[in-house]
Order: structure tokens, then C-alpha cells, then sequence
């Protein structure tokens, strides 16, 4: 499927460290949960890394017949 | 009855009736109707310009035209809502036998009042409830795509862009820029609006305009323009004018942001807090394992300790065990009777039970708590 968000991405990162913090689970799953935390905080600062703004202009019809073409085009 | 009735009517064909009544409708000239302008249809293929003019009080129509050089002349346009006098006279649409004003002066009620007229309709959309807090819509924290709606050329534009550049650059920027001034411009406004709504991964528009004229603002106030941007289908973010214009998209609008930058501040998340958030939820990720590991060393600790003085506990319960039998054995054991002030006395290896079983002068070993005695018998008294 498409890649997650960055959104859902770091809510995943909350939900990992809140159950960590919680302490009651067992220290393979804590274990598991720290791996899984770190690989989603990665792929967070990733994410943010490699933004860069894109922009696109919208070509309204105005009569000049022309219609959403991309920047630089 | 009848036929003799018919025979006498004089009966029209509707086309002559029309014409006919034409000429009456026709003599109804230099005219003044006042009302509230509720349907405008302006084309630039048309020669006329179309308008209703409603009472607002009963609700009456009155069916308006105005050719179109004329209708444009007015300055500042005319625009629906508005409160008119106009000044004609009448004609039939023979092919409708519609009535109409034909109309060669139209003047704003209230010395031009556009002001009059904004506070009529932002009373008329409060009512409706178009500007309730309750309508308006939290922006998205993270938009996959933010839409600019802006006037062409506009220094908004390039405020926009620089900011969220800066702050947050995961993001598709959608421009689209419009007229923002003149008759013409709600109708594009809302165009533009419709459009970049509906922009797949725009999750929010900005609607961006600099400071101007009180007229200059007037379409980011029309009916049609406040209405699309309260029907949007992402929420709005205006950045329109000064803080005191308070244009009506900017009540309609689910935020204001006093400038274009400060609209592309609340649309975007910062960066570098971003970052700073991450850096704290790996620190506690961290800390969290650390937590989850030591927890479990502790335990085990605990059982290693427990570990470590179970045999001696095993050893000290048997001990007891052990202890609590030569207590018993000790019970039993002849040293304590001796202990007690009692003697055994043995001849030979039997021990003496009975007096006559040692005769006198015989010889006899006495056991005593310390030590022993040999004697010698010197009387026997069975």
C-alpha cells in the first residue's frame, strides 16, 4: 500500500514510548517495542531530511485554454 | 346562454393579447423602485444585465434589466444583497408576458452604502449560523498538501511560500492565483476555491490577500465567496486585508491569520520543534527500555539471592530437626538421671538391681555424674 504519513509515523512512535513508559510489559516485547520505536524514529527524521517544498501552479481556465501543468514545465 | 356569451366575446390569441397589453405596460414611464438587488446575471455575451429586485419585507419580485455598458459604469459595482432605486420604465416580454423594468439609472440606497449593505449580510449569515464556532474545523497537523489561493503577482505569494519553505518543506504547495478585485472576482474566487479544494492531498487553503480600499476588498465579502468558503471541503485558513477590515470570509474562514505568513505558520508544523520531539521520544524510548531491563534485573537478582540461601535454610531446618532429637535423646540418656543426684552402681558388668545379688566384702564400681567410686561392701540389707 502507499507509505504511511509522517502523521502516522509519529503517532506510532507515541503509542511505542507510552507503552514502554506504562513498564508492565514483559522485556522481550520491551525489547521489541524499543527496536520497532527506534526504526519509526528513523524513518521520522527521514522523513523530515528529505522534505523538500514542492509547488505547483494551478492553471484556472481564464480563457487561455491552458489547465494545471506543473512548475518549470 | 352560453353560445350567445361566446358569440360575443372577443378573444385574443395570446401573442396579440401580449402585444396589445404591451402598449398599456409601455405607457408606465420614469419610474423610481426601490428593493433589494437578490438575483444578478451579468455576462460579458450579453448585452443586458438581468437583476431581481426583491422587498425584502413581503418578498415581492420585480424583474429588472439594464443594458450592460451601463450596468458596468456604476462604481463601485453593484453586487447582490445590495439596496436599490432604479429608475426606468416598463416593458412586456411579449414572448413570456413577463414584465419588466427596464431600467437606465440605478443608485445605491444610503449614499452608496457598501457598508450598509456588508453589515446586512454578515446579520443575515450570522443568523444563519455560517460564522458559529461550533462550524469551524481544526486544521490538520500535518497537511500532505496546502492549497494558496492568491491574487496574481501578489507579494502574499511569495510570503507563503518563503515561510513554510523555512518551517515545514514536506509539503506540495498548490498556487492558484485569480482576480481578487472587481466584478469578476468572487465568481473566480470561488472557482479557485472549488479547485484547489478539490486537489488531491490539499488538506488546507490559505486565502491570501495584502492590505487594500475598503472596495478593494469588497469580493473577499460577497455572499458567494463567504458561502464557498464555509461549504469548503478542507478548512480554510484567511489571511485577508488588515485586522481591522474584517472582511466576512474572514468569519466564515475556520481560522484568521493576520498575514500571509502568519497563515502559513498555522497551516505547517515547525521543523525544528518537530525534530526537537523526536529527539525527546527516542530519549524516553530509551529510557523506557532501560526501565523495562533494569525492572527485570532487579528480578532476577531477587531470585538469585533467593537462590542463594535456599540450602542454607534446607541446612539450618535440619539442623533444628537435629537439634530438637538430641534434646529427646538427651531426655533419655542415663547422665541426666545422674545428673540428678543418682547413682549406678555395677558389680561386675551387671548392674545391681538388687542387694542380694552382691554378698559383703564383695566389690562394686559406682557411677557418679563426675567420675566413680570402687568400694567394697560392707553390709548387705536385702
Amino acid at each position: 500500500m502507499s507509505e504511511p504519513s509522517f502523521e502516522e509515523l509519529q503517532r506510532e512512535l507515541d503509542e511505542v514510548v507510552a507503552r514502554l513508559e506504562r513498564g508492565d510489559v514483559p522485556l522481550d516485547e520491551a525489547l521489541a517495542l524499543w527496536r520497532r520505536g527506534e526504526e519509526l524514529h528513523r524513518a521520522c527524521v527521514e522523513r523530515l531530511d528529505r522534505a523538500e517544498l514542492e509547488i505547483e501552479e494551478l492553471r484556472l481556465g481564464d480563457g487561455s485554454g491552458r489547465d494545471s501543468e506543473p512548475p518549470g514545465g | 346562454m352560453e353560445t350567445s356569451a361566446a358569440a360575443e366575446r372577443k378573444v385574443y390569441s395570446v401573442a396579440e393579447f401580449n402585444r396589445r397589453l404591451a402598449t398599456y405596460v409601455g405607457r408606465v414611464r420614469d419610474v423610481w423602485v426601490e428593493g433589494e438587488i437578490s438575483e444578478l446575471r451579468r455576462s460579458p455575451a450579453w448585452g443586458t444585465v438581468f437583476l431581481t429586485l426583491k422587498d425584502t419585507r413581503t418578498g415581492a419580485c420585480l424583474s429588472l434589466t439594464m443594458p450592460r455598458r451601463r450596468f458596468d459604469s456604476i462604481e463601485p459595482a453593484l453586487t447582490e444583497g445590495e439596496r436599490v432605486q432604479a429608475n426606468g420604465s416598463l416593458s412586456l416580454y411579449e414572448a413570456r408576458g413577463e414584465v419588466s423594468l427596464r431600467a437606465g439609472t440605478l443608485e445605491r440606497v444610503g449614499a452608496g452604502d457598501h457598508a450598509a449593505a456588508l453589515a446586512l449580510l454578515r446579520r443575515t449569515l450570522a443568523a444563519e449560523g455560517l460564522f458559529a464556532p461550533e462550524r469551524k474545523r481544526r486544521l490538520p497537523r500535518f497537511p500532505r498538501g496546502v492549497g494558496l489561493l492568491t491574487g496574481v503577482d501578489a507579494a502574499a505569494r511569495g510570503d507563503v511560500v518563503a515561510a513554510i519553505a523555512t518551517r515545514y518543506p514536506a509539503v506540495r504547495l498548490v498556487i492558484a492565483e485569480t482576480r481578487v478585485q472587481g466584478p469578476w472576482a468572487p465568481g473566480a474566487i470561488v472557482t479557485a476555491l472549488g479547485r484547489l479544494s478539490a486537489c488531491d492531498g490539499v488538506d488546507v487553503v490559505i486565502l491570501a490577500r495584502g492590505g487594500g480600499s475598503f472596495e478593494d476588498l469588497l469580493p473577499f465579502s460577497d455572499e458567494r465567496v463567504v458561502r464557498a468558503i464555509a461549504g469548503c471541503a478542507v478548512p480554510v485558513v484567511s489571511a485577508v486585508g488588515h485586522e481591522q477590515d474584517e472582511p466576512l470570509c474572514d468569519l466564515a474562514a475556520d481560522m484568521r491569520a493576520p498575514t500571509p505568513t502568519a497563515a502559513a505558520r498555522l497551516v505547517v508544523p515547525d521543523l525544528d520543534e518537530l525534530r526537537a520531539g523526536l529527539g525527546r521520544s527516542r530519549q524516553r524510548l530509551g529510557a523506557g527500555t532501560g526501565r523495562a531491563l533494569e525492572r527485570d534485573r532487579a528480578r532476577v537478582e531477587r531470585s538469585r539471592e533467593r537462590l542463594a540461601v535456599a540450602p542454607r535454610l534446607l541446612l539450618e531446618r535440619r539442623r533444628s530437626a537435629l537439634d530438637r532429637s538430641a534434646a529427646r535423646l538427651q531426655a533419655l540418656s542415663p547422665r541426666a538421671t545422674l545428673a540428678r543426684g543418682y547413682a549406678i552402681v555395677r558389680a561386675g558388668d551387671a548392674v545391681v538391681r538388687d542387694a542380694g545379688t552382691v554378698s559383703a566384702g564383695g566389690l562394686v564400681e559406682i557411677e557418679l555424674e563426675q567420675g566413680g567410686l570402687g568400694a567394697r561392701v560392707e553390709e548387705v540389707r536385702p
